[in-house]
């Protein structure tokens, strides 16, 4: 119960991060107890240097409005640091993320995406 | 501490009191989940349902006030057509009920319950702060 885990090393999913793309992968339910993880972890990687941020919530079994709150805040982050990208991954079949980010209305600020290839195509392809 | 009262006429109604903490939402989420598949909710009204409760009760914790033992009430009511799950705090502040701005970071726990449930009812009394979150069976 109130399980919760991320990491910004995908390298073990054959992911190279580079200086300006961070890859996450999160898992469990994010909720009010875990959005500080989150927040910290996107706000390290921001400080170091990332500019593209793909967070993975196809593992995640809970999202709430703290979580979306935590993507909001990254996003206008990047913009104060003069601009950047957060994308979300959601596989399809998990249905209760997608239902959530859909009725938070954020899609005008993060870009969801099915799978991680699809995120990262269209990050690389913009850049 | 939890309490089911079968009341005649007034349906069951099961009572929660929970450490008002953010480490307790999980336990406050599985309180919902039950209520909700015991009531016959399939999975995704089950879902929608344990969400816009995990909603109020970050509320309570975050915004409200506990009682002299730090502690908050959940409560769950079964007519048989509705079920009604309540959350109570004994401070007097109301998060706005209104949207929010897209890009603000705070603010969309309430539209996200409204979303969610059928009704959304807030009352704020000199005593306390209770929401009340209803779904009818159908």
């Amino acid at each position: 119960m109130g399980f919760f885990y991320i990491s910004d090393d995908a390298s073990a999913d054959g992911w190279d991060d580079t200086d300006d793309i961070a890859m996450f992968v999160a898992g469990g339910d994010i909720d009010y107890d875990a959005s500080p993880k989150l927040r910290e972890c996107l706000a390290d990687r921001i400080r170091a240097g990332a500019r593209r941020l793909v967070v993975d919530l196809s593992k995640v079994t809970f999202i709430d409005s703290t979580a979306i709150g935590v993507l909001v805040g990254a996003v206008m982050r990047l913009h104060e640091e003069g601009g950047g990208t957060l994308a979300v991954v959601c596989a399809e079949e998990n249905r209760r993320v997608m239902r959530i980010f859909e009725i938070a209305g954020v899609d005008s600020l993060i870009a969801l995406h099915r799978s991680r290839e699809e995120a990262l195509l269209e990050l690389t392809g913009a850049s | 501490m939890r309490a089911t009262v079968e009341q005649a006429g007034l349906g069951a109604r099961s009572e929660l009191s929970l450490p008002a903490l953010a480490s307790e939402l999980g336990r406050a989420r599985a309180y919902a989940r039950e209520a909700t598949a015991a009531f016959g909710f399939d999975v995704e009204r089950c879902e929608d349902v344990v969400c816009a409760f995990n909603e109020a009760v970050t509320n309570a914790i975050r915004h409200g006030r506990p009682d002299e033992h730090g502690r908050i009430r959940l409560s769950v009511l079964d007519d048989g057509e509705r079920l009604t799950l309540a959350v109570r705090d004994y401070g007097t502040f109301a998060v706005p009920a209104e949207g929010t701005a897209p890009r603000s970071e705070g603010g969309r726990g309430f539209p996200l319950m409204t979303a969610l449930m059928d009704t959304v009812e807030l009352r704020v009394e000199p005593a306390g702060t209770t929401v009340r979150l209803s779904k009818a069976r159908a």
